[in-house]
């Protein structure tokens, strides 16, 4: 019969040498568990920045078109910035009308976009100030915390009514309560507001003045242009077909760099790839901590071959192969490497699960897989030098070691 | 059992080749009780380091059971030692972090094949034989020399071997307990007929064993100075 499995001894073997060096083996381990740690956390900050970005998409509409003037977007991303540096067209009604008989097309939203000074009362604050149609509330889902939105015949009516952002209603008002009903002013216009939007995390959108655009039409807006227009398609599967019948009734009336046709996914495919880079370059330099572990790990390695020089040759001598003291050597650099790693996890974990509240961070099974492989692997490489030193050690020699 | 022919070993000692054994031809039979004379520096240690494979000769040839070990891997050398060859040392050589019985065991951890005992039972039957069960779970540094002794012959006992080298097994022990693991020794040899080798410098020693081996700067001389 065989007395104990091997593997088990082998841990046994290791546990009995940490016993005896509590502190170095926790110091050791302490090298790997800085290096976890930092790759982990920047693992899940990775991918709470991610999972923000896609939540910010998905608050603009699911499945949205948008045609800006401009061949695409520019340095500045997506959006309206894009329009004010992209040069090109402006759209206009026609445009609206032609693209609203393309087929599977929900919403077609005309934007006018500006920035004013409204005034209530004492009160005034630049805000935005959007000029659309009523579809705009159905494509971006809007949630109302007080009144209604306009309708479609308050915009054929050039009717002077506003639905005011939350974040533009604290800004201008400092609340939101007793907002409906109040009047506005900009431009030389006077506006009711009849609703407050609920925050949608846009920036933009929930610091707006939203009104209806035909209303824009006259000092605000004398050439009844549009900055850019929202599609929004009922099925994400007809977002690629829509698409492309928007650029080819598009392409009727503009040249092709005069205009671009993006939707959300590729937008967002262009953002995250552009963080994926930043994030690699990230954990690159967080993996240096990890490198400067596993030299730590290899440094204790060697100093324990040297110190154990008379056990390698008794356990030599007793039978012992190289390969049997190879092993030995490396299981413990590999449990000392491992520990490390999940002491980082551990810890990742714990700090992730406080920010968590203020950001969506996450550790994900990549994390950790990466822990385990890596925190393992690094235990082999650094272990495996110090422990071909004592497998070689010529028995005699060991064993005559004071 | 074991044949050694025109056996050398050497070392350097910076540039110089020092000849610690030198042309030694000798054959030890089964169940033989065999002392190794000689002085410090004479080369005797060695000599029973390459009868125990562990380690191999510079030039000449060593048979253990007919085989050539010359031609042996580390694994085979490392295998026969476990099996067949029992060491007992001056320093009694024992694993400070582990207990006595861990000791005793430790052998039959690098066994590669099936054992035909039980490791556990067969411990702690030696450990009665030799008279130290009070001291299982101590740990070799918190008992006496002659305790740490019996502890080390346990261990070569482990595995049943066919062969007990004991290099210099008294010289860190009065000479009432030295007399006391000597009698154990004999025993082994006796009872269990067990190959007994004993590396000393002491006389005294050597005049228990039946065969006398002198040896003097790394060879064999008739008679010892």
């Amino acid at each position: 019969m065989k007395p104990q499995n091997d593997f088990i001894h082998l841990i046994k073997a290791a546990y009995a040498d940490f016993k005896r060096n509590k502190v170095r083996t926790f110091l050791t381990s302490l090298g790997i568990m800085i290096g976890v740690l930092s790759v982990v956390m920047l693992i899940a900050l990775g991918l709470g920045l991610k999972n923000y970005l896609k939540e910010t998409f998905e608050n603009l509409g699911a499945n949205m078109i948008v045609i800006m003037p401009g061949s695409g977007f520019g340095g500045e991303g997506a959006g309206f910035a894009g329009a004010f540096v992209g040069g090109g067209v402006d759209f206009d009604e026609k445009d609206v009308s032609s693209l609203r008989r393309i087929a599977n097309v929900k919403y077609v939203v005309p934007v006018f976009f500006k920035s004013s000074l409204v005034k209530s009362g004492s009160n005034e604050e630049y805000l935005y100030i959007e000029g659309v149609n009523s579809d705009l509330f159905g494509l971006m889902n809007t949630e109302l915390i007080e009144g209604e939105i306009f309708s479609k015949s308050d915009v054929q009516a050039r009717a002077k009514v506003a639905v005011i952002g939350e974040r533009a209603a604290v800004n201008l008002f400092g609340g939101v309560e007793d907002v409906v009903g109040r009047t506005v002013r900009f431009d030389n216009l006077r506006f009711k507001i009849i609703g407050v939007a609920e925050n949608t995390g846009d920036q933009e959108q929930d610091n707006s003045v939203i009104i209806p655009y035909k209303t824009t039409f006259g000092s605000m807006n004398p050439d009844k242009t549009f900055w850019t227009i929202y599609l929004g398609v009922e099925d994400e599967d007809d977002v690629e077909a829509v698409k492309t019948e928007a650029e080819e009734v598009l392409s009727k009336r503009y040249e092709e760099d005069d205009f671009s046709v993006t939707d959300q996914t590729e937008l967002l495919s262009t953002v995250n790839q552009i963080f994926n880079v930043v994030n690699g370059v990230l954990i690159a330099i967080g993996s240096i901590s990890l490198l400067v572990g596993g030299i730590g790990i290899m440094n204790i390695m060697y100093a324990t071959v040297t110190e154990r020089t008379k056990e390698v040759g008794i356990r030599r001598a007793v039978g012992a192969t190289e390969r049997d003291i190879l092993l030995q050597f490396l299981t413990e650099s590999v449990i000392l490497s491992v520990f490390g790693g999940l002491l980082g996890l551990l810890l990742a974990t714990l700090i992730v699960l406080g920010i968590r509240t203020v950001f969506p961070a996450a550790i994900n099974l990549l994390a950790v897989i990466i822990t385990l492989v890596v925190s393992s692997a690094i235990g082999i490489f650094f272990g495996v030098f110090p422990a071909r030193r004592a497998a070689k050690l010529p028995p005699i020699e060991a064993i005559r070691y004071e | 059992m074991i044949k050694l022919q025109d056996v050398c070993k050497s070392y350097f000692l910076g540039e110089e080749e020092v000849k610690a054994v030198d042309k030694i031809t000798l054959e030890i039979k089964q169940k033989e009780y065999i002392s190794v004379l000689g002085s410090s520096g004479s080369g005797k240690s060695t000599l029973m380091y390459l009868i125990g494979l562990l380690e191999l000769p510079t030039s000449g040839r060593i048979f253990f059971d007919k085989k050539d070990v010359s031609k042996l891997s580390d694994e085979e050398l490392s295998r026969i030692r476990n099996q067949h060859v029992g060491f007992v040392f001056q320093q009694f050589n024992l694993i400070n972090k582990f207990t006595v019985f861990e000791n005793v065991i430790l052998p039959t951890r690098y066994v590669k094949s099936n054992l035909d005992f039980d490791p556990l039972k067969r411990g702690e039957e030696l450990l009665k034989k030799l008279g130290i069960t009070h001291r299982r779970n101590f740990f070799p540094n918190k008992i006496s020399g002659g305790e740490q002794q019996r502890v080390a012959i346990a261990r070569a006992l482990m595995m049943k071997p066919k062969i007990i080298l004991a290099d210099e097994p008294t010289g860190n022990l009065d000479s009432k307990t030295g007399d006391e693991i000597l009698d154990i020794l004999e025993d082994l040899n006796k009872k269990l007929g067990v190959t007994l080798v004993i590396i000393t410098h002491e006389k005294p020693v050597a005049e228990r064993t039946k065969r006398k081996i002198y040896i003097q700067d790394g060879q064999l001389v008739e008679k010892y100075l």
